[in-house]
């Protein structure tokens, strides 16, 4: 009767290597994680966190990254974030760290986040401009970020992915 | 009327009593544990035991198992029986780990948790290993 409870952990990948943008791809990131909670929690950690953790959404020019995981054993996966290392991917591996941005029941709450997140990045880039023509470029971003509201979905609303 | 100089028996007070109910428990439990080792090879020492109860841990729940204060109280290396002392909310998480440990140096190995208990008191006596005259 209870549905399936999940957590989605928004995050973003930090790194002081411009070239660990390219090893932001879903297996890269997955194993990355999933060796993390080995290491933390061992095997009892890994196996619990595993049942439904997946890669939901990745964006690699903003590093963004959307986890899923078992609302029981979000907290095992939270502790386990700050110990990824580095990202490796077609033999290239880069050093990197996880940074937690928020955490929601619903791929919505994050999605609302992350617009409002993203919308204040901007406007902080937009302070640090130097010329005119960056300057024009975030100003054309900025008013054109929204939520689009898709066709209402039957079923789940695990399938809204409105981002602009 | 009471007469003058009579003694009235001085009113008893009431028992009066605290109940307190701990729910918390102690602080650790103790276990006593036997490493079965069936080939007859060369007994682990004492070092070599916490190291095998710490690498279980680290096996079985990861560094943040291996980091659970546990203690070695005793050892005995002829019958590898030892105490152990765990944090109460570590529990769970040692008896596990010692459930589920297979191998000490590629050797087939068990260990069996005789007693437990959150009294150190209680592992002194046993009533399983009772022989009766």
């Amino acid at each position: 009767e209870l549905a399936l409870s999940r957590r989605y952990l928004l995050c973003e990948v930090v790194s002081e290597d411009p070239r660990c943008r390219q090893c932001i791809e879903d297996r890269a990131v997955g194993l990355a994680v999933r060796d993390a909670i080995e290491r933390v929690h061992g095997d009892y950690g890994l196996a619990c966190c595993s049942i439904s953790l997946t890669v939901k959404y990745l964006n690699a020019y903003t590093g963004t990254v959307l986890l899923r995981c078992r609302k029981d054993f979000y907290r095992l996966l939270c502790s386990a974030l700050p110990f990824v290392r580095q990202l490796e991917s077609r033999n290239q591996r880069y050093p990197c760290s996880l940074r937690t941005l928020h955490v929601g029941g619903t791929i919505r709450t994050c999605q609302k986040f992350l617009i409002q997140y993203n919308r204040r990045q901007l406007l902080m880039l937009l302070q640090n401009c130097t010329n005119e023509e960056e300057r024009r470029c975030i100003q054309k971003s900025l008013l054109s970020c929204s939520l689009t509201e898709e066709q209402p979905q039957s079923g789940d609303e695990e399938d809204d992915d409105g981002i602009e | 009327a009471r007469p003058a100089g009579s003694m009235e028996t001085p009113e008893v007070p009431a028992a009066t009593y605290e109940r307190r109910v701990v729910r918390s428990g102690a602080e650790h439990h103790y276990l006593r544990v036997r490493l079965e080792l069936p080939d007859g090879g060369a007994r682990p020492s004492v070092a070599q035991f916490k190291q095998l109860v710490v690498s279980a841990l680290r096996e079985l729940h990861g560094e943040v198992g291996a980091a659970l204060p546990v203690d070695v109280l005793t050892y005995e290396e002829k019958t590898l029986s030892a105490i152990l002392r765990v944090i109460s909310s570590g529990l769970v998480k040692l008896w596990s780990a010692l459930t589920l440990l297979g191998f000490y140096q590629n050797r087939r190995c068990a260990f069996r948790v005789l007693q437990t208990s959150p009294f150190l008191l209680a592992l002194s006596g046993n009533s399983r290993e009772l022989v009766l005259d």
